[in-house]
């Protein structure tokens, strides 16, 4: 290895670990003080880069260059400013997933509003001159630009510290950070300064996207992108660490960097590899520490209302059995159209309804769902196109198969909780993505898996049945699903489902009722792995091909969404939830391309006027108008017999 | 018949002494009060003993058997129930699920996965007579979150019941309670301990409560045992008086 090329790659490790640093920092920084991981500050980040791109175009030349190096940060901190103020300040005192949700839903509106105002294709920023020469540095060409970006990131580093150490202002952000209800005592003004703060890690973010625009490229949804490599990032350090910011983009950068040169085919899967790694050794990252667990006197206890207990309410069996029956009778008078869209809804919401066993129940937060989903739909796929398995063991491989993956990776997540539990999920999904991403030896890569038959299953004497239409295929998912559906009911009102209520509601007095946690957290970890591996593979047995885009970390994000649509401490809320989510997304793609800025103000919609989702609502009202009537009150057993 | 035996135990935080060679043995049946000013370590000492911290050095035994350093949910297994300071139940549940997945616990039901919750008539039954008993009878259905202060801490009692613990352990049960509701729920541990033969170990700031039920007194100040006694002798006990109780005990 000669000197040159050192020179070239670590310079190149630099400037990656610049950018990373100059997005993970402020996002860090949001996190130490408001406890919210914002998913929109990629968005952001592609803002400053959008906004960079304008100006230079407004102004050529380097005057313009420099001013939009300027403008672009500050215009993303206005931005972010009104963010905070109309929207983010209302919901401080809901659950976290409420507040990582909207600014999920901020991330699919600024994305489409951004391909709204400056179209959807890619736009490169023109340096000028000085900028884009390149000069030669121990016998190795350098651009310019990566010596500025890799100039500048120190700088804003130092300006930080100084900020954060050296002023008063700092002194009080690193207060709160560490210590939030001390600095409520101190009478310190916690609106003003979440306000604030959130508007300057949005600088930071501008910033980052000011920078990197001219050096990369920009284009709706590269937000997407950037926000997990922040989350890896900050992740690595210690959530709201800023120093871990800076380590972990340094190892990240680094790691990429020579990823790409020793190991080009899984260079991505190695930082995911780190990021699990760090986190099954050192839980809180390398320098954070463990949050602290909120008293349950500060969380929001608003929704206690929406759950109908069944314990005191039980729904009358025809309204389960009526809607089977409603189904059944579909095919007599619907086309082919509706019946594959139902089907998507069937498999959609048995995944859905498998992930809120962990969310709804059990108070977990699982952002790697597709994993599992993808290894059931893998499973089936490849059982079904390499060996000469038949259509019903291959399927009933998918739900085995996907939980003993959950049982793997749930045993490390199980030690988590809050945030690190859905980031170490996140990781683990991610990982497994990018391995059936790049390995086309076995899961044929990007181009997935296409023609899988699907052979008539053999009912012993009586003869096949082919599943091969549309229709019979609407019926036979239809029958796993509502058997499966039925079976996750039976959970939710059994001992172990009340066992595992407790526990979401409150761990530590679940232990002390003898219960050993972390064992039955992974096992609803493990039940809803299977049961979403069996979505996967009924998912490939009716679309017939596969590819790795069904275990992207944004597929996980339907299950939580669609839970959160339907209401998520409702047993039947996430079905619903996929209904509206399918059915949205196939009349929207069809309709507009603007399906995501419509999900997005859906999804702000309901978690600023509905928390509780739809079916939460519902369940709400009934309450409230039964509770009146104290009509369906049922009590199995007479309250006389026991005074 | 000694039943809880705490020998020697440490346990600092950072540099903070919290518990230094605190020894402490509860008889079978007897009702023992742990008191001292506020942060001389009774929380501490509870969290010890029932494996929330494991102390630095030190061991505990119960019913003869070494539980330092188990964690909460073996501890509980052997038969000790707990109450916390600061109360700590179901809030989103209601008030009779709170009992039941207790008792489902105990019963050994909580990994039945298909099965109704609610076809556990005895159960049912079970969760209604403990319920009755700690006077949250009428209130089953209500969510626990909207129960008053002195009802929470009293669910909270029925929940620890529930495992039908041999020990039980309260840390300030009347805490925030009216004087009408302290007065009732003192003569409900009392009935419970005389009936069902429970060791009850408790905290308690109210002195009146203290000598009102308490058959033994433990003195913690600053991390250390320094008096322990039957009430009479932890009245005219000097040290006592001039460290703590002052002119409260002197009548
Ligand atoms: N987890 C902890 N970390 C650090 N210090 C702690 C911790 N728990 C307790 N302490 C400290 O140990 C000391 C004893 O606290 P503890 O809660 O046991 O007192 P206490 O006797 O229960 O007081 P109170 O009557 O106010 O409940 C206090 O100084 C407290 O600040
Ligand atoms: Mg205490």
């Amino acid at each position: 290895m000669d000197l040159s090329f050192l020179t070239v790659q670590v310079l190149s490790a630099l400037r990656q670990a610049a950018f990373l640093f100059l997005i993970s920092s402020g996002l860090t920084l949001i996190f130490g003080v408001l406890n919210i991981l914002n998913f929109a500050h990629g968005a952001l980040y592609m803002l400053g880069a959008y906004f960079m791109y304008w100006v230079t175009l407004q102004i050529v030349g380097p005057a313009g260059f420099l001013l939009a190096l300027v403008a672009a940060p500050l215009g993303v901190a206005v931005i972010a400013a009104v963010i905070e103020l109309g929207l983010l300040r209302r919901i401080y005192i809901q659950e976290e997933i409420y507040q990582l949700l909207l600014t999920y839903a901020l991330v699919l509106i600024i994305d489409d509003l951004a391909k709204i105002v400056f179209g959807p294709e890619f736009k490169s920023i023109s340096k000028p001159e000085i900028l884009s020469g390149s000069v030669t540095l121990f016998d190795g060409t350098v651009p310019v630009y990566t010596l500025l970006v890799v100039v500048l990131a120190p700088a804003v580093a130092a300006l930080l510290w100084y900020l954060l150490y050296r002023t008063k202002t700092g002194k009080v952000v690193r207060a709160t950070s560490s210590d939030r209800e001390m600095a409520d005592a101190l009478g310190i003004n916690m609106s003003a300064l979440f306000t604030l703060v959130f508007a300057f890690g949005a600088v930071l973010a501008g910033l980052g996207g000011a920078l990197a625009g001219p050096a990369r490229t920009v284009f709706p949804g590269v937000g997407t992108e950037v926000i997990i490599e922040s989350f890896v990032v900050v992740v690595i350090g210690g959530l709201g660490n800023l120093w871990g910011a800076l380590i972990g983009s340094i190892l990240i950068g680094s790691l990429e960097t020579i990823g790409i040169i020793v190991f080009p085919e899984f260079e991505m899967s190695l930082i995911y590899l780190l990021m699990v790694a760090v986190l099954v050794v050192r839980p809180w990252g390398l320098f954070g520490r463990p949050l602290k667990v909120k008293a349950l006197s500060e969380k929001n206890l608003a929704m206690e209302a929406q759950e109908i207990s069944p314990v005191h309410f039980a729904v009358h069996p025809a309204v389960r059995w009526a809607p089977l029956l409603l189904l059944l009778l579909v095919p007599l008078f619907a086309g082919r159209f509706y019946q594959y869209l139902l089907t998507q809804i069937f498999v959609a919401s048995l995944m859905a309804i498998a992930f809120n066993l962990l969310l709804g129940m059990t108070g977990l937060l699982s952002f790697g769902q597709a994993a599992f989903f993808g290894v059931g739909a893998y499973t089936a796929g490849l059982l079904l196109t390499k060996t000469g398995l038949g259509t019903l063991s291959a399927l009933a491989l998918s739900p085995v198969v996907a939980a003993a993956a959950a049982g793997v990776i749930g045993f490390f997540c199980v030690r988590l909780s809050g945030v690190h539990f859905a980031m170490l999920t996140l990781a683990f999904g991610q990982l497994i993505f990018t391995v059936v991403y790049k390995w086309y030896g076995f899961t044929g890569g990007d181009n997935g898996i296409q023609g899988i038959p699907v052979n008539p299953i053999p009912l012993g004497g009586l003869g096949d049945i082919d599943i091969g239409s549309t229709q019979s295929m609407y019926y036979f998912v239809l029958a796993v699903v509502a058997l499966s559906v039925e079976l996750l009911r039976r959970i939710r009102s059994s001992p172990f489902g009340a066992t595992l209520k407790s526990i979401r509601e409150n761990g530590q007095r679940a232990a002390y009722l003898g219960l050993n946690v972390k064992l039955y957290q992974w096992t609803a970890f493990v039940v809803a792995g299977a049961f979403t591996g069996l979505a996967g593979g009924l998912y490939a047995l009716m679309e017939k091909s596969i590819s790795p885009e069904i275990i992207h970390w944004t597929k996980s994000a339907e299950p939580v969404l669609m839970s959160i649509i339907g209401g998520i401490y409702t047993f039947v809320g996430p079905a619903v939830g996929a209904v509206v989510y399918i059915t949205l997304n196939s009349y929207l793609v069809a309709w507009t391309e603007k399906w995501a800025l419509v999900l997005g103000l859906v999804l702000l919609t309901l978690v600023l006027l509905l928390p509780g989702g739809v079916v939460g609502f519902v369940n709400e009202k009934a309450r409230q108008t039964l509770g009146k009537l104290r009509c369906i009150r049922k009590w199995s057993f007479s309250k006389s017999a026991t005074s | 018949m000694v039943i809880l035996e705490v020998r020697d135990v440490v346990k600092s935080f950072g540099g903070l002494r919290a518990l230094q060679e605190v020894t402490l043995t509860v008889k079978k049946g007897e009702i023992r009060a742990v008191i001292g000013p506020n942060g001389a370590g009774k929380s501490t000492l509870f969290n010890v003993m029932t494996g929330l911290l494991s102390p630095d050095s030190g061991s505990v035994r119960f019913d003869g058997e070494q539980i330092t350093g188990m964690p909460p949910h073996r501890i509980i297994r052997k038969g000790i129930g707990r109450s916390f300071q600061i109360t700590n139940i179901f809030p989103r549940m209601s008030v009779f699920e709170n009992v039941q997945v207790a008792l489902f616990s105990h019963h050994g039901k909580s990994r039945n996965p298909l099965s109704m919750a609610r076809k556990f008539k005895e159960i049912g039954e079970e969760t209604l007579g403990i319920l009755d008993r700690v006077g949250l009878g009428e209130k089953y259905d209500a969510s626990a979150s909207v129960l008053s202060h002195g009802d929470q801490k009293r669910l909270e009692i029925a929940i620890s019941l529930a495992s039908r613990p041999k020990l039980l352990m309260l840390d300030e049960p009347t805490a925030g309670m009216s004087r009408f509701e302290s007065r009732e729920t003192v003569a409900l541990l009392q009935k419970i301990s005389r009936e069902q033969g429970l060791t009850l170990v408790f905290t308690e700031h109210d002195m009146d409560i203290v000598f009102g039920i308490s058959e033994k007194i433990t003195v913690l100040q600053q991390g250390a045992v320094i008096a322990d006694g039957t009430p009479a002798e932890i009245k005219a006990n000097p040290e006592v008086r001039k460290a703590y109780l002052g002119e409260e005990i002197a009548e």
